[in-house]
């Protein structure tokens, strides 16, 4: 799988639309605008060149506390245990964070052997949306419904949007960032309605390994 | 006169659900109509748990998730750090990772042909293949002290070297003398010994469970043309594995994207023609026979090549005990592990392997810290169960449980 | 108070008497004897009971069958991690069985949420929402540990004096 062959080819082909390619040693990766996202997959997909014919994987990624950690690294202190940036661990939902929310799609080719991945950021609206690809690549299907379930992501035009893992009647999306880990229901058997009832959760979100960052990580 | 559907519940408790599978069914009298699963019932929230967990407490979770084929989970996830980290892991770890992962492709399938055979009606392969599964659960209990959730994969290699003796059974007042020195005769020698004589037999289990299959009448009425999918949905609907090689295409990343030893060893690739449950049945059982001879190869290197299983790098894999408990640097790297686990830099990584059951891949996102960002799991039921309700139009109720069964999905990788 | 308040007096004082004892241990040792669970694998304990049932470790010779209808069973094995979604299905196959009924929770998950505890859609414990009998710790724990707790749960039905307690 030569990397840089596969770039030309790929600038060739889809020269009118805006790409952007990150650098990275393992994947190729390519960032696209979402209202370019449908004809550059028809490309992807018919172009004999390119052939890509199967859709792997569609993961949602939620930027909202990329880079921010639990405890600071950067200078020692005398004393110790106030190093603690945060109070609690889950975020505040903040309305004013742009490019929040980014769709990952990996794409495959059986005939060339060749593996690549598509970003694509949502749009600011509320809720984010993305079109949907489910007309190119059936396999997009409940993949996508897993993404609107768990991170709340909207794809315009696919057929049948609704939850696929969470609970009936499940309230917020459990992946994104301010939603916190122990969530908000927990069910319990009532012995005087005898039946199963939500009630409000009665573990506490603690930390117990808080998140650091370490930027100077030599890589070899 | 109007007719309507008649809409069924298969209900979450059924056992030949393969887990908790709900089905609503809209059925034509016998005939299928429509098909909606819901799925969800196993959700435990893995991947949001890991996001608060340094990377190696998530290698236990990736295990539960396909809980018949154990270490071929880890195994991308740690693939996954590994690049993140620009690590490699010795030779002699990569050998037991492939020996370990065919030996996981024995139990997969094991299991799958003994629960396909149980659900329709084939009851006494059960016992037959369990029994088999037995001897590779005692091989995970030697190398990892678990039978089932081994956790033995590590970033850098794998937790610890193939151990020279085999836990034997012993005498006492329900079993002779005799018949322990008779029950202990492939354990007598080290792990690979024991793995060496399963080998050896192996093969000649495979023939007993196909005299039983593959010609048998009732079988092939249930199998054959069930489930048919042709090349160019199976592509497109994302299969992988055996339900797409099972439709005749050439695709396993064993041989088209090699990772870890397997460019090294020698090995067939089982295709089907008609895409049928049967196809996929004669495709998955050629599979196993593959495998064996896998093991055989690797049992062989591993014979010849004595060597440290794990990186010598402490930044990442933690050193020796002994070390930690007299060397200052040890113990630093020992405590920042342990308390803290290690940094992986900056990026996006996605690394899939060949699973049992299709292409299992990992998409991990790290910005720099000790836990992921962001860990998502592709697990290859998913897009397999996804396409249940366009394969069963048509066919019978009966036949729905034929290709779930074919389908080959287990829940704990379907919901995470 | 009178005759007959002074009969229970007496009865009390005694206990049940040789009969009735006899007749608990008859019925307790028939229930023991066979005991039919309802297939309940949810999730990775569920291997681990299928293994129990297999040829190695065999609960039938235990007189334990596995039933896949909850009518027809008299004990429930929560195996594997129970989650909110599933949990009224579960009361449901409960609340069908048939009186006597015992549960077995098998796995951490099913004790006590185990390796999931911290997750917003597991339910703490099984017994948040059915009544258990046994716990069975491990994760998963090993088939002989099922066989384990079957062996104390047959041991906690012959202490219940059935019949005594009306």
């Amino acid at each position: 799988m030569d990397k840089n062959s596969n770039i030309d080819i790929i600038n060739n082909k889809l020269t009118e639309f805006n790409l952007a390619f990150l650098d990275n040693d393992q994947n190729l990766i390519i960032e696209i605008d979402q209202v370019e996202l449908i004809n550059a997959c028809k490309i992807l997909k018919t172009d004999s060149d390119l052939d890509y014919s199967m859709l792997i994987d569609v993961c949602a990624v939620d930027y909202l506390t990329y880079g921010e950690a639990d405890w600071t690294t950067t200078d020692a202190t005398n004393s110790g245990y106030s190093r603690a940036v945060k109070q609690t661990i889950i975020p505040e939902a903040d309305e004013t964070f742009t490019n929040r929310f980014a769709v990952f799609y990996q794409l495959l080719s059986l005939s060339y052997n060749k593996r690549l991945t598509l970003k694509v950021f949502t749009t600011e609206s509320n809720p984010p949306s993305v079109p949907s690809i489910n007309k190119i690549w059936n396999s997009a299907n409940w993949f996508e419904r897993e993404a609107f379930d768990l991170m709340g992501i909207h794809f315009k035009g696919h057929p049948d949007l609704r939850r696929i893992l969470t609970d009936y009647g499940f309230i917020g999306h459990p992946f994104r960032k301010d939603f916190p880990t122990n969530g908000n229901l927990e069910v319990v058997y009532d012995e005087d309605e005898e039946r199963v009832i939500y009630q409000p959760v009665s573990i506490s979100t603690r930390p117990s390994v808080p998140k650091v960052i370490r930027d100077k990580n030599d890589r070899k | 006169m109007t007719e309507s559907n008649l809409t069924l519940n298969f209900g979450p408790q059924h056992p030949a659900a393969h887990g908790v599978l709900r089905l609503i069914m809209e059925l034509d009298g016998e005939v299928v109509k429509n098909l909606d699963p819901h799925i969800g019932l196993l959700h435990r929230g893995t991947e949001k748990l890991a996001e608060i967990k340094p990377y190696n407490h998530s290698i236990g979770y990736m295990d539960r998730m396909d809980y018949v084929s154990m270490m071929c989970c880890e195994h991308p996830y740690v693939l996954a750090i590994e690049n993140l980290l620009n690590i490699t892991p010795p030779r002699r770890a990569q050998y037991i990772r492939v020996m370990f992962d065919e030996i996981t492709r024995l139990m997969n399938h094991l299991l799958w042909l003994g629960c396909h055979g149980l659900d329709i009606g084939a009851m006494a392969l059960f016992l037959y293949c369990f029994r088999e599964r037995e001897d590779l659960y005692d091989c995970y209990e030697a190398v990892s002290g678990a039978r089932m959730h081994a956790t033995y994969y590590r970033p850098g290699g794998v937790y610890r070297d193939l151990p020279e003796q085999m836990p034997k059974y012993q005498a006492n007042r329900y079993i002779s003398e005799k018949k322990v020195k008779r029950l202990n005769y492939n354990r007598e020698g080290s792990l690979l010994d024991f793995i060496e004589d399963f080998t050896d037999r192996f093969p000649s289990l495979v023939d007993e469970y196909e005299t039983l299959l593959t010609d048998n009448r009732i079988w092939k009425q249930r199998t054959v043309d069930i489930g048919v999918v042709t090349p160019e949905r199976a592509i497109d609907l994302g299969f992988t594995g055996p339900m797409l090689r099972g439709s005749g295409i050439e695709w396993d990343l064993r041989r088209k994207q090699p990772y870890e030893v397997y460019e090294e060893l020698d090995f067939l690739i089982p295709i089907g023609l008609n895409g049928d449950c049967y196809d996929r049945y004669l495709v998955r059982v050629e599979e196993m026979r593959q495998s064996n001879n896998i093991i055989q190869q690797c049992i062989q290197w591993l014979r010849d090549n004595p060597g440290p299983v794990i990186i010598d790098d402490n930044r990442y894999a933690s050193p020796k005990r002994s070390d930690m408990k007299h060397d200052m640097e040890s113990l630093i790297y020992h405590f920042k592990l342990f308390t803290e686990g290690y940094s992986v830099p900056k990026g996006e990584v996605y690394s899939a392997i060949e699973h049992p059951k299709g292409e299992f891949g990992v998409f991990l996102m790290s910005d720099g810290a000790n836990m992921p960002y962001r860990m998502k799991v592709r697990p290859p039921s998913f897009a397999h169960l996804a396409a249940i309700d366009e394969m069963s139009k048509g066919h019978m109720l009966a036949d729905v449980v034929s290709i779930i069964g074919t389908l080959d999905i287990v829940f704990g990788e379907i919901d995470r | 108070m009178g005759l007959a308040d002074k009969d229970n007096e007496i009865i009390d004082k005694q206990g049940p008497g040789f009969i009735i004892t006899s007749v608990d241990k008859l019925v307790n040792w028939a229930r023991t004897g066979s005991m039919w669970p309802v297939t309940l694998g949810l999730a990775c304990c569920g291997i681990e009971m299928m293994h129990s049932a297999a040829a190695r470790y065999d609960t039938d010779r235990f007189g334990v069958f596995y039933r896949p209808s909850p009518r027809q069973s008299d004990v429930m094995i929560v195996a594997g991690t129970l989650v909110n979604k599933m949990a009224p299905a579960l009361r449901k196959v409960y609340d069908q069985m048939a009186e006597p009924k015992w549960v077995i929770s098998m796995g951490s998950c099913a004790n006590g949420g185990g390796y999931y505890h911290h997750s917003y859609s597991v339910v703490r414990g099984c017994d948040q929402i059915i009544p258990v009998d046994i716990y069975v710790p491990g994760c998963p724990p090993t088939a002989e540990a099922l066989i384990n707790g079957i062996i104390e749960l047959q041991k906690k039905i012959k202490a219940e004096e059935s019949i005594a307690d009306g």
